[in-house]
């Protein structure tokens, strides 16, 4: 169970002037059940690339196939395979578009031609992942909610189609550190309870650091690094900063404490953690 | 330069119940001061810099902007030269197809005379760093690179102040840092007064003045070290304190004495190991 991107290139108004080379050869495979996170500046091409990943773009060279299927077909199967790569956008408040939260929630599934029980059943489990109460939201207008609350609703919207793999591109850009930490919350959930792999494009060096099991970056349109986030952070910092990304704050302050001769253990992401690893060089319980 | 008093704004919502964005807010911001805006998504801080350049105007109270109310309509032209806006998008911010129309536009639109034009738009890419792509294309910059055009955009108009609303919230971590400089340099080379939403708070230790609001009200405010070692009600608040600040709080809770002001990892490391 994997998507496979096999030698794929991408080019952006090919045969004019404008032409631009987006992805140059790009091979990557995403099992099911990883969290990968996509780091790179804007226009290195991780958008391009994960448009590939359910057909939205297709490889001008290359294949794409999920589960040995390739997705550029026209046939039923390439089509079932594409939906099981469900898209959560940047700024996904900016495609809700239906009078209450339910319908907005129901349209992928009814679309799909669920029956109606069926559709009620994804609904409401979708929102209660996302944890939007049903009583409460489910017949509101989605235009009266706030911008976390919305972002939920398109974040379920994705979740009723009951995909295996989630793309979320920048999914906490303009959120409070609350929103943001509650957003990440339910995407782990899923991840946890329903096993859905999921592809975490972001600008966010410490969600990157955080969340994810592998890390990939992308600079002009080829993988620079694939690895653990960890090894990545810890072993190419410069090389990171010469493309535009950096270390995660908290990488940052174990470097800085080190350098003052505390022996702070490497690749902490978690604030908790660090503290208890200062108490214990430091000597204190 | 901008005297807010007994500010608010309300308006009635779809359901047709009266929201009240913002719920009697006083706050003076000098010329040439910094002030970060810091809080929670819906808090007001956006309604509250609308009200800066007269895009919005107050239900009740006052704001006056280098002593011209925006009640006034006669002000509104005014006032919008003296205070510029620059908005989450860069994209949705950008007129012209080569960077220099694009700062152009603005000082054509007021008139500004055509041998004055030049000079200014050379002026205000220099300000921000953007002179060696004048002749360039402004969609294939990148997003730190664009936002910095459509800040040169404002700075060819000679603004007292330039309002940011989460300016970095679609940037890189590069973009982010080229925001920051440039915005500071603006203030403290140009003099020009800023007034700084965000969600970053590290982004809000450039300030002189961090305001922190919560449902229409300022809940408090002070210099990043005051504002920022109140790491528990910062957090009441949906917001985060800097990281260092958050990982003394945490060794004070357990016990350890540090210093209360801690919040750049310098001076966290300065208190471990003196």
């Amino acid at each position: 169970m994997s998507i496979k991107l096999a030698n794929v290139f991408y080019t952006y108004m090919t045969g004019t002037p404008f032409e631009r080379q987006a992805l140059n050869d790009v091979s990557l495979t995403i099992a099911k059940g990883e969290i990968l996170a996509i780091i790179g500046h804007t226009g290195s091409g991780k958008s391009t690339l994960v448009q590939h990943l359910n057909g939205l773009i297709k490889p001008l060279r290359g294949k794409v196939t999920i589960n040995d299927i390739d997705i550029a077909g026209r046939g039923s199967e390439a089509k079932a395979a594409r939906q099981q790569v469900g898209m959560v956008f940047q700024y996904p408040e900016h495609q809700i578009f239906a009078e209450t939260v339910y319908d907005d929630i129901a349209f992928g599934p009814r679309n799909r031609g669920f029956s109606a029980e069926e559709v009620d059943k994804q609904v409401r489990e979708a929102m209660s992942f996302v944890g939007l109460d049903f009583e409460t939201f489910a017949e509101r207008s989605p235009f009266q909610l706030s911008g976390g609350q919305m972002r939920r609703v398109a974040i379920a919207g994705v979740v009723a189609m009951n995909p295996d793999y989630l793309v979320l591109d920048e999914p906490s850009a303009g959120l409070d550190p609350r929103s943001r930490n509650a957003v990440f919350k339910e995407i782990m959930a899923l991840h946890k309870e329903r096993g859905i792999a999921i592809v975490l494009v972001t600008h966010s060096m410490e969600e990157a650091a955080k969340y994810a099991h592998r890390m990939i970056v992308i600079n002009k349109g080829k993988i620079l690094f694939d690895g653990k986030p960890a090894d990545i952070f810890s072993n190419h910092k410069d090389e990171l900063i010469a493309v535009g990304m950096d270390e995660p704050p908290i990488y940052k302050l174990s470097v800085t404490l080190r350098a003052k001769g505390l022996e702070i253990a490497a690749g902490i992401t978690d604030v908790g953690e660090l503290v208890k690893n200062i108490k214990k060089v430091k000597g204190w319980r | 330069m901008i005297s807010i008093k007994e500010l608010k704004h309300y308006y009635t919502d779809a359901d047709g119940k009266e929201v009240k964005a913002l719920d009697g807010i006083d706050l003076d911001i000098k010329k040439g001061e910094f002030v970060a805006i810091i809080g929670a998504n819906g808090s007001g801080k956006s309604t509250l810099a609308r009200h800066l350049n007269a895009l919005l105007l107050p239900t009740a109270g006052t704001c006056t902007v280098g002593g011209l109310d925006t009640m006034e309509e006669s002000n509104m032209w005014d006032i919008r030269q003296q205070v510029g806006m620059v908005f989450q998008n860069p994209d949705n911010q950008i007129v012209a197809a080569i960077v220099e129309e694009d700062v152009a536009f603005g000082p054509e639109n007021i008139g500004v005379p055509n041998e004055e034009i030049r000079p200014r738009v050379e002026r205000a890419l220099a300000a921000v760093g953007m002179s060696d792509y004048a002749k360039h294309a402004p969609h294939l910059l990148s997003g730190g690179q664009k936002q910095r055009v459509a800040i040169a955009g404002l700075m060819a108009l000679e603004p007292q102040c330039i309002v940011l609303d989460e300016p970095t919230a679609m940037l890189d971590p590069q973009g982010r840092k080229e925001i920051v400089a440039t915005v500071k340099s603006l203030n403290q080379d140009k003099g020009i007064t800023i007034v700084y939403i965000t969600h970053y708070m590290t982004e809000a230790l450039a300030a002189d003045r961090v305001v922190v609001m919560e449902k229409g009200h300022i809940r408090f405010m002070g210099t990043p070290k005051e504002v920022f070692c109140r790491v528990d009600e910062l957090e009441k608040l949906g917001l985060e304190a800097p990281l260092a600040a958050k990982v003394a709080s945490e060794l004070r809770k357990s016990g350890i004495k540090l210093p209360k002001d801690i919040i750049t990892d310098e001076e966290l490391a300065q208190a471990l190991c003196p």
